[in-house]
């Protein structure tokens, strides 16, 4: 029978690669792409989940027990504006996302 | 010979302006446009830019603009996302900057050494002519001023580009653009 | 007369197909598609094109329904790019087996791996040997004429040769320049109406096509479609010249520029023709004897007529957008030293890949290095290499 390993896998060394790879992944944060972003009005918000069903990226998880029960990732909402479209309540508005000057 | 470059931000109409601005000095202004897009992975709000070289004689190099002599700025903010607009520009290139903030305006001048600076509060306009935030069309009309093209083959090369009712208001906003822009 | 359109190269190439009266299209319309094939599909909708529009689910039966297609004695038409290309490749020598005179513009795009949305001319030059005529193409303007006077070509009933239109992806297929559209009389006298004048599907008289053909007689139909490209040759010079007539534009197969007095010539394909042209004229000003050569035609290559053109100089670059792996020069080099008398010398050089911009220095260093080259055999030399190339990617990884 195969013995298992015993040293650990996590020493590192330095490779150099030929051909096409990514390594540091900055630009997997989709929300780097964002314009606009959803802002619910929580004292609207009646926790039904449809802005989290509906959401293409995945990124919006509604708890119930929380005042603030909407709560988005920011690093991968794009700022489609699919939850403000779909919110029965009208509580999700989507403000420009770029710093003011 | 004058080589244009169009910096801004995705979803505010760069590669659309470029065609615009084409088709004014081409079909309006009897003289000669060609557009060198540069596409990338294409996303609204990330930077975008494309060159545009105009000439009195058809031209021959299809190559993208590496010493501008109009830099034309659609979004103030480009500047916090590591795009140095000043990049191959010569003392006398001049600038067209759509800022609500002479401020602003002073500080690409005096950052960026560029020695002529044209500014212009073209989202407002957009916002009041079109509606929608989308600074191109007035941006166009601003860039007139540095007489690249009539503002009134600008005002037609626009109506052709977007069409009937959107065109009439992109006009309209070119030309109160033209009207507004100021020289620092 | 014609009136002056606003185009980019994709819909310099729809309004072409449009104007030659292509009755079927197929596409795929997903990456690395380009807009030709969404015009297209546009003015199908609109009823502006009277055509049947196929949504087809990959470029090799985009390739096939259009061979078909055209069989049945209409104008069929496709676009393709990149990666698509290449999965039409089995279709495209069979319908230059099949002797169908198609006509398909293709934006010259890089081939993955590494994926590229960008120009170069990896795709086409992989499918030099497909049987296809290639025309290459260095304005808009161009583009248009070549995908009109491609069909008068292709369809001749001595050549009977597909063809592709080979545009330079975003220098060309989104450059919006000015283009000189004739009237729609003009083009139908120019290019006619479509008739099949050898192989046609007709219920009523059925035959088989594409059978299997015993080597008994497969060298022979080899042979007759060599002799179709030999004709093309002749049958361009032609039509060049009714082209020109009618409308004042000439082209030839090969252009040279500034060529008769030159020391050493620059030879290119495609857009950056025109920049190259451009640098010679700057360089002359600065008293360099240079001077340009364009191929339009890779396939046929024009041999005899570059000769005629290199004639004079004794100095010969060859840029070539593409890599050549493994053999002594890149493809286009490959041409044009086999065209040349050994006396030349020839050196291949290899640049703009994968959307990188041939520059006007890239184009004057590849010139001055000519002028300055003693070797008589020169090495491949890449022209727009940035750093140190054989180390790009250092990682730390797990052992």
């Amino acid at each position: 029978m195969q013995r298992q390993q015993e040293k650990p896998t996590s020493k590192l060394r330095r490779f150099r690669l030929y051909g096409p790879c990514s390594h540091v992944f900055d630009a997997s944060h989709t929300g780097s792409w964002r314009v606009e972003r959803p802002d619910v009005a929580f004292d609207k918000c009646v926790k039904c989940g449809i802005c989290a069903t509906c959401c293409p990226a995945n990124v919006i998880t509604v708890d119930k027990g929380s005042a603030e029960c909407v709560r988005i990732m920011w690093d991968y909402c794009k700022g489609c504006g699919i939850c403000a479209n779909e919110c029965p309540q009208k509580a999700i508005a989507m403000i420009p996302e770029r710093s003011v000057k | 010979m004058r080589r244009l470059k169009f910096y801004g931000l995705g979803g505010q109409g760069v590669v659309t302006a470029g065609k615009t601005l084409s088709t004014a000095v081409s079909i309006y202004d009897g003289k000669y446009a060609i557009t060198v897009p540069a596409y990338g992975h294409e996303r609204r709000g990330a930077p975008v830019y494309t060159d545009i070289v105009v000439d009195e004689e058809p031209i021959l190099a299809n190559c993208f603009v590496y010493e501008p002599d109009i830099v034309l700025v659609m979004d103030d903010s480009i500047i916090e996302k590591n795009v140095d607009v000043a990049k191959g520009k010569r003392h006398d290139t001049a600038l067209v900057l759509n800022t609500r903030n002479p401020e602003v305006a002073e500080m690409y001048a005096n950052e960026f050494g560029f020695n002529k600076v044209f500014y212009v509060d073209a989202t407002q306009i957009a916002i009041d002519c079109i509606g929608r935030e989308i600074p191109n069309g007035p941006m166009l009309g601003a860039l007139a001023i540095t007489g690249i093209a009539p503002i009134e083959a600008i005002e037609n090369a626009l109506k052709d580009i977007f069409g009937e009712r959107a065109g009439e208001k992109n006009a309209k906003a070119a030309r109160k653009a033209y009207e507004q822009v100021k020289e620092i | 007369m014609g009136h002056y359109k606003m185009l980019d190269g994709n819909y310099a190439a729809v309004e072409a197909l449009k104007m030659a009266g292509v009755k079927v299209i197929s596409a795929y319309p997903i990456t690395p598609q380009s807009s030709i094939s969404e015009k297209l599909a546009e003015l199908v909708d609109e009823g502006e094109l009277n055509a049947k529009y196929i949504r087809v689910e990959s470029e090799h039966t985009a390739m096939s329904c259009a061979v078909g297609a055209q069989l049945t004695g209409v104008r069929a038409a496709t676009a393709t790019s990149s990666v698509g290309l290449a999965l039409m490749h089995e279709v495209l020598n069979v319908a230059a087996g099949l002797r169908v005179p198609l006509v398909m513009p293709v934006v010259n795009r890089s081939l993955a791996s590494p994926w590229s949305l960008w120009c170069d001319h990896q795709d086409t030059m992989a499918e030099r040997d497909s049987g296809w005529i290639q025309l290459y193409c260095e304005n808009v303007q161009d583009v248009f004429d070549s995908v009109i006077m491609a069909y008068r070509i292709a369809e001749h009933p001595d050549v009977l040769t597909p063809a592709m239109v080979c545009l330079d992806g975003f220098f060309l297929s989104h450059s919006m320049q000015k283009v000189l559209v004739p009237e729609q009389e003009e083009i139908d006298r120019f290019v006619g109406e479509y008739k099949a004048v050898n192989l046609r599907l007709d219920p009523k008289d059925p035959i088989l096509i594409n059978n299997l053909t015993s080597p008994d007689e497969i060298t022979e139909m080899k042979y007759q479609q060599a002799a179709g490209f030999r004709n093309a040759k002749r049958v361009m010079g032609e039509v060049f010249q009714e082209f020109a007539e009618l409308f004042g534009r000439k082209k030839s197969v090969v252009e040279g520029y500034r060529t008769d007095d030159a020391d050493a010539v620059i030879v290119t394909l495609g857009s950056m023709s025109g920049t190259a042209k451009y640098v010679v004229n700057h360089m002359r000003e600065k008293g360099y004897k240079v001077g340009a050569a364009k191929v339009v035609s890779f396939r046929p290559f024009p041999y005899e007529e570059l000769r005629r053109v290199l004639e004079n100089a004794a100095k010969v670059a060859v840029l070539d957008r593409t890599t050549g792996f493994g053999a002594q020069g890149a493809p286009l080099w490959l041409e044009v030293k086999s065209a040349l008398d050994g006396c030349k010398l020839v050196k291949s050089y290899i640049g703009g890949l994968a959307g990188r911009d041939v520059s006007m220095w890239s184009i004057e260093n590849a010139l001055m290095d000519i002028m300055e080259e003693r070797s008589a055999k020169p090495d491949t030399k890449w022209i727009d290499l940035q750093g140190d190339p054989m180390n790009l990617r250092q990682v730390l990884m797990n052992v």
